[in-house]
């Protein structure tokens, strides 16, 4: 008997580009992945029943789409809204999972994914950074996190820090605290983001965006210190078990 | 309609990049930084889009404005959108001084400069209001509003020029207070006023190939004649200069004799041309430039030595070098043949084997000039343009890591600055922004780089950008390397518009850089529409829609066509079908623009269908300009009348060879090399070793040359792609508080998801040692690059082992200069004897031979050569990643060596920059052992990784010597060593000298003795130093009886914040 592997479906195009490294992250997890152009999608018409159908995971990588013109993230929201139409929410809520990556997560963001209360800036010191950085999953909504403890991982942005709208803050907060969306925190604070955020899910805990780079860990040797502990050279890195978990998650269903 | 839509953050959050500018000001003019209090930061866009109010006010709140985040401003369009009156008074009521004294800086791009986010937002807006906009406009620029005390006009005026903008591409207005208030700029008529137009030479009009008139004004688009033959020599020399042809005299009688020869007026005859036409006199004066046909590496130079005179390594120079490239570049990699080098020196880079499937490349650009004039948009274009150099090398490689390298005069240089110049802190600024945006924006990780600081590097900032690819060794049945045409195939320009940016890039970059050095030379990239382009063309490439590819860069159209020309033997197009930003371009324009983003594609006939449908759906634009022919003729046409044809052979080989003479005087004081002889150390001299060896050390640390990179390597995205492996730095303790990082020699990357093989990159570069002598430079250049990848696991000695060496010589001018000329011959023959005793290949390469600044400083002619600089870039394999190494310290208790000759000098090293009246020992110059260097190299790269894992860690000793090289080594984990320096080698050289084959490395207490014995056997010198402490202390002793001397000691704390030198950078 044949089991038919769950498929991803990893968007590239107008300046995504980390997309195969998060397609191979995927298949490291057993995954089927497929990479494919935004405009193909959209030349082809695939509506949201044509993704839900072939699709157990949708996912956007890491990128400078369109330049980061206009604020990060911001035009190939618009894109994925005006142009593709694919209502996430419905994906997640017949068993789909999203997960954004660093400009795939601002893109999220700008789609309102997370609410209307919360946006994503530039870094509180104004520059692009590059580093690694601790991070602990919180609140245990979010499907992609599930069992993690506190992991490192790189970032990789210029605008990574999250926002909450000043006027409403402190209901606005409480109430992604209240429904899990804020489930993901540094150790430290990288970029300024409100109240050590590295990531955020929806209230179903499906759809999943963070500024860390899960991806660039699914190998020991990336981690800036593996030449002190040579011994894990093999070993695979802690960012793929977030990739696991969806797995994990897709086949459940 | 028209409309303007100002941007701003919310006043209660904090405003980024005001923070931003205002740091720059205080790093330009601290005294002016006082002054501002309060400062915004507001994007503004300016739009010309046909559709109605009603659709148009909803598209510009979606697309412009983030609630959460922002303020907008519309005039009256929005008013809702900010607080009580929708203006800028809004803001300006909030700032913590009131009433305060407000002024506005607004910047827009001149016409016809690309314009990135004006681009964007028009593509926004298509997607929002679901419609193609092809008569729409948008513009982006951005206004800067800020409060102070005792501010004026001209205040305000200097600071636009000196912080804010770039005056070569931008353009701005002080707006006071008062018309801060006015609601004027929101005017329609106002509105299309600011919206940048093109204005053409002569002819306006905006035509397009399907109209039926293209010619509304019959003589635009007809060729300029220029009669050649009735000129003396002093006019055509005239002509050429003002022309900016930079063709000698030499070159133009060439010119002259061509046309005038009565075979070919005959065949110029049938085509109705006559005299050579301006188009044709241009695509000759690209293609003979200095920058494309290197033509003083291919001269004719008799060189004079110098008398042996108390130098003890005088090398053997012939009197007569018919060419260098050939004899010292192409010459040395033919002596060194190696199964795994696929192609060098006739493509855009070199290529060579990874394993069975898949090969390499390798190029690094220089973008001096256009630097010089705007820092960020040459860089940026430095290093797309590097990337498009790969993407068109052999049959189309993936660009998977670059390189940089800058040489600029120091951050703080405070003397008056020559008419012109940019502040060495302004173009540092640029060129970190230009490689940050056109790397980071790519997708392509920046793996390793250099900084090198010299005084003579204001007149010319040096700019080398690189990049590494990536391709299977087949590609649809075809040997990756294999270029190849048929008569009949169609001629595709692909990605970005033509515009007047860059014309002239070529001949410009030719001749020195002086003040009137044209406007047009600057261009800025468009890193989006290239991504965009790279990504179609790849997959293009891999379903086979084109049968061979190479990039536009310099000389543009000339160029590529001209050059693929040759694989069929002619090609004939017609420029009128290429797109363009604006209309009004002249035929020569159209022909060698250097606008960005444009590769040159060979379509098979029956693949176009195919080709053209791909391409629209990756939304990039694509023009058939025409077809590759066997007439032996270069044919350019303009709508169908013919404008250009050159005979091939005279385009490529007509070009009269140069001679030039080249002579060597001694260096400056009969420069000894430090040999196997140590100077004694004397009572005194260990003495004034005591007192000063903790501030020579801490002074060190923080040279320019030396100091953490951190800031800058940070801003660089080092990772993206997946395939990191050693890091720019290394990091002790990442993500928490205690983090702390330290340099690494070389970046590796593992290029394939399913294979262990790595790549290792490093460079070296040593112009400091020009002074003395460049064939010792160049020595130690390709040295240093050699060790570097060593550091960090490459293979070395065996017969399969890959590595490769990529040169770039930037020069100051050698020609009618034989003194510089000699110093080039020098330098080029150091490189050959390094690479053959390294038997390490020369693969690509590069020469910027122009490297002057001539002007005025305060009204006085100044003249600024740049240092003979030669950068020398490594590409070697790592034959497991596993096996990979870094330059710190890892145990305590691990034992810590000095690895190599040790055979330091003083002469050109970072301390006697520091100390340049230092008169404690004489001065000798570190020269190389290649014997013990080839046993020792061996040795750390041999036998596929098993004996390289032994070594814990290695750091090559370089600028600052061997006990900078040790604190290097201790900075991350910030552990303490104790060293004991031999008694019978000189304290000084040995601390501070610098020279070749030497390297720090740890041995764990078990390998320790058995590594020293194998050392011995093979007659690999070493001295162990110390050990691994656990204090937090760097201690140097001396050896002796009773007891040993400490010479030395200081807390790695100080040190570390040596380093680091907070607050000098940004």
């Amino acid at each position: 008997m044949i089991v038919q592997k769950p498929r991803v479906l990893v968007l590239t195009g107008d300046g995504i580009n980390c997309e195969i490294e998060t397609a191979q992250a995927f298949r490291m997890a057993r995954f089927d992945t497929d990479i494919r152009h935004l405009n193909d999608l959209i030349h082809e018409g695939v509506r949201l029943d044509d993704l839900s159908k072939n699709y157990a995971v949708l996912a956007l990588p890491g990128g400078f789409s369109f330049g980061d013109d206009l604020t990060s993230g911001k035009v190939l929201a618009l894109k994925l809204v005006h142009r593709l139409g694919w209502d996430l929410s419905t994906f997640a809520a017949r068993g789909g999972l999203v997960i954004g990556i660093c400009n795939g997560f601002q893109a999220l963001i700008r789609m309102g994914i997370f609410g209307s209360d919360v946006s994503i800036t530039h870094n509180h010191h104004g520059k692009f950074l590059n580093t690694w950085v601790k991070v602990t999953p919180t609140g245990g909504r979010c499907v992609w996190l599930k069992g993690l403890g506190t992991v490192d991982l790189p970032i990789r942005h210029g605008e990574g820090r999250i926002m909450i709208a000043s006027g409403r803050r402190a209901e606005a907060f409480d109430k992604m605290e209240r429904l899990g969306v804020t489930c993901l925190r540094y150790e430290g604070n990288p970029n300024g983001s409100e109240d050590r955020l590295a990531g955020l899910c929806d209230v179903t805990g499906r759809i999943f965006g963070l500024m860390p780079h899960p991806e660039a860990f699914v190998r020991w040797t990336s981690h800036p210190e593996w030449t002190s502990q040579s011994a894990r050279a093999s070993a695979p890195g802690q960012g793929l078990a977030v990739f696991e978990n969806a797995f994990l998650e897709a086949n459940a269903k | 309609m028209f409309a303007r839509i100002e941007v701003a953050v919310r006043p209660d959050l904090l405003d980024s990049p005001a923070q931003g500018i205002l740091r720059r000001i205080e790093l330009a003019n601290p005294a002016l930084r006082r002054k501002l209090r309060w400062a915004r930061m507001l994007d503004i866009y300016w739009i010309d889009i046909l559709v109605t109010r009603e659709e148009l006010i909803p598209a510009m709140g979606e697309v412009c404005w983030d609630p959460v985040l922002q303020w907008m401003f519309t005039g009256n369009l929005m008013p809702s959108a900010a607080g009580k009156t929708g203006g800028l008074q809004d803001l300006m009521q909030l700032a913590p001084f009131r009433p305060g004294s407000f002024w506005g800086i607004e910047r827009r791009f001149r016409p016809g400069v690309t314009d990135n986010r004006g681009r964007t937002l028009l593509e926004a807006f298509e997607i929002v209001l679901g419609k193609k906009l092809p008569q729409a406009r948008a513009a982006s620029g951005g206004l800067f509003l800020l409060e102070g005390t005792e501010l004026d006009d001209e205040i305000l005026a200097n600071l636009a020029r000196e912080v804010f903008c770039n005056e070569l591409i931008e353009t701005w207005t002080v707006v006071p207070e008062d018309g801060l208030k006015k609601n004027d700029r929101f005017h329609q008529e106002r509105i299309k006023y600011d919206l940048p137009k093109v204005l053409g030479g002569g002819a306006i009009r905006s035509f397009s190939p399907s109209s039926s008139s293209l010619f509304p004004d019959s003589s635009f688009g007809r060729p300029e004649t220029l009669v050649l033959d009735s000129l003396s020599d002093s006019q055509l020399e005239d002509l050429s200069q003002r022309k900016l042809w930079a063709l000698s005299l030499l070159e133009m009688k060439a010119v002259r004799d061509h046309f005038s020869s009565p075979e070919e007026k005959g065949k110029r005859q049938g085509l109705g041309l006559t005299d050579p036409t301006d188009v044709e006199m241009e695509v000759i004066a690209q293609t003979w430039s200095e920058h494309c046909k290197h033509k003083i590496f291919n001269a004719k130079i008799s060189y004079r030595g110098a008398k042996n005179n108390g130098n003890s390594y005088e090398p053997a120079i012939p009197s007569e070098i018919n060419g260098l490239f050939k004899s010292t570049i192409s010459g040395t990699t033919a002596e060194l043949p190696k199964p795994w080098l696929i192609s060098v020196f006739d493509d855009n880079a070199g290529i060579c084997a990874l394993d069975e499937e898949d090969a390499f490349c390798i190029k690094v650009e220089t973008h001096n000039s256009p630097s010089a004039l705007d820092p960020y948009g040459g860089a940026l274009t430095g290093i797309v343009g590097v990337n498009r150099d790969i993407l068109g090398c052999g049959y189309g490689a993936k660009p998977i890591f670059n390189t940089n390298v800058f040489c600029v005069a120091p951050p703080d240089y405070s003397q008056d600055l020559p008419d012109r110049l940019l502040h060495p802190r302004r173009i540092l600024d640029g060129v970190r922004r230009g490689v940050e945006h056109g790397g980071n924006q790519s997708g392509i990780p920046t793996v390793n780089g250099a900084l090198v600081f010299d005084n003579r590097y204001l007149g010319k900032p040096l700019v080398y950008c690189g990049t590494g690819g990536l391709m299977p060794r087949k590609i649809q049945n075809e040997r990756c390397e294999v270029k190849k045409v048929d008569v009949g195939d169609r001629i595709y320009m692909v990605g970005g518009r033509i515009g007047k940016d860059g014309i002239h890039g070529a001949t410009f970059s030719s001749l020195a850089l002086d003040e009137s050095s044209p406007l047009s030379a600057v261009q800025l990239g468009d890193p989006l529409t290239q991504k965009r382009a790279a990504d179609f063309l790849l997959e293009a490439r891999d379903l086979g829609l084109y049968r061979a590819i190479t990039d536009n860069g310099a000389g543009g159209l000339s160029s590529s066509v001209g050059e693929m020309a040759l694989l069929s033997g002619g090609a004939s197009i017609d420029v009128i079908l290429a797109k363009t930003k604006y209309s009004g371009l002249k035929p020569f324009e159209l022909v060698i623009s250097e606008s960005q983003e444009r590769m040159t594609v060979a379509v098979p006939p029956e693949k176009q269908h195919d080709f053209l449908a791909l391409a629209e759906r990756r939304a990039v634009e694509v023009s058939d300009l025409g077809e590759f022919t066997n007439t032996g003729r270069f044919e350019i046409a303009y709508a169908g009348q013919i404008v250009a044809s050159l005979d091939l052979q005279f385009l490529h080989g007509g070009v009269p060879r140069l001679e030039l003479k080249a002579e060597w005087k001694s260096p400056p004081a009969g420069v000894t090399s430090v040999g196997s002889v140590a100077i004694e150390n004397t009572p005194e001299s260990l003495r004034s070793f005591e007192l000063l060896a903790a501030d020579i050390l801490l002074g060190l640390m923080s040279r320019p040359n030396i100091a953490s990179k951190e800031w800058l390597i940070r801003q660089y995205d080092h990772e993206v792609q997946g395939m990191s492996v050693v890091k720019p730095l290394h990091t002790a303790f990442a993500g928490t508080p205690s983090s702390w990082s330290g340099p690494n020699d070389a970046g590796v990357v593992k290029p394939k998801p399913f294979s262990d093989i790595g790549l290792a990159v490093g460079c070296g570069i040593n112009p400091k040692l020009s002074d003395i002598d460049p064939f010792i430079m160049a020595q130690s250049a390709v040295d240093e690059a050699v060790r570097n990848v060593l550091c960090v696991g490459a293979e070395f000695g065996q017969r399969e082992s890959v590595l490769a060496l990529v040169d770039n010589f930037c020069w100051p001018d050698p020609v009618g200069d034989p003194l510089k000329c000699g110093w080039l011959v020098r330098a080029c023959y150091g490189l050959r004897d390094a690479a053959l005793a390294l038997s390490a290949p020369l693969v690509s390469g590069k020469d910027s031979m122009k490297n002057d600044f001539r002007g005025k400083r305060n009204g006085q002619p100044i003249s600024i050569s740049v240092p003979p600089t030669l950068l020398m870039t490594a590409v070697a394999r790592v034959a497991d990643i596993k096996f990979a190494r870094t330059a710190d310290f890892k145990t305590v208790g691990d034992w810590i060596y000095l690895l190599g000759p040790s055979e330091l000098g003083l002469l050109g090293s970072e301390f006697l920059d520091l100390h340049s009246d230092f008169s404690e020992i004489p001065l000798r110059v570190g020269t190389p052992l290649w014997n013990v260097a080839r046993r020792l190299y061996s040795w750390i790269g041999g036998t596929q990784g098993k004996q390289q894992n032994k070594l814990k860690s290695l750091h090559d000793v370089s600028d600052g010597g061997v006990l900078v090289a040790v604190a290097e080594c201790l900075l991350a984990r910030g552990w303490g060593a104790t060293l004991t320096l031999p008694p019978e080698r000189n304290a000084w050289e040995l601390a501070w000298g610098e020279g070749f084959h030497t390297f720090i490395a740890s041995l764990s207490d078990e390998e320790g003795v058995g590594v020293e014995a194998e050392w011995r056997e093979l007659g690999i010198p070493f001295i162990r130093l110390g050990k691994v402490e656990p204090h937090d202390r760097f201690e140097v002793l001396l050896e002796g009886s009773p007891s040993d001397r400490s010479l030395l000691r200081l807390p790695i704390q100080k040190l570390r914040s040596a380093w680091l030198k907070e607050g000098y950078w940004e």
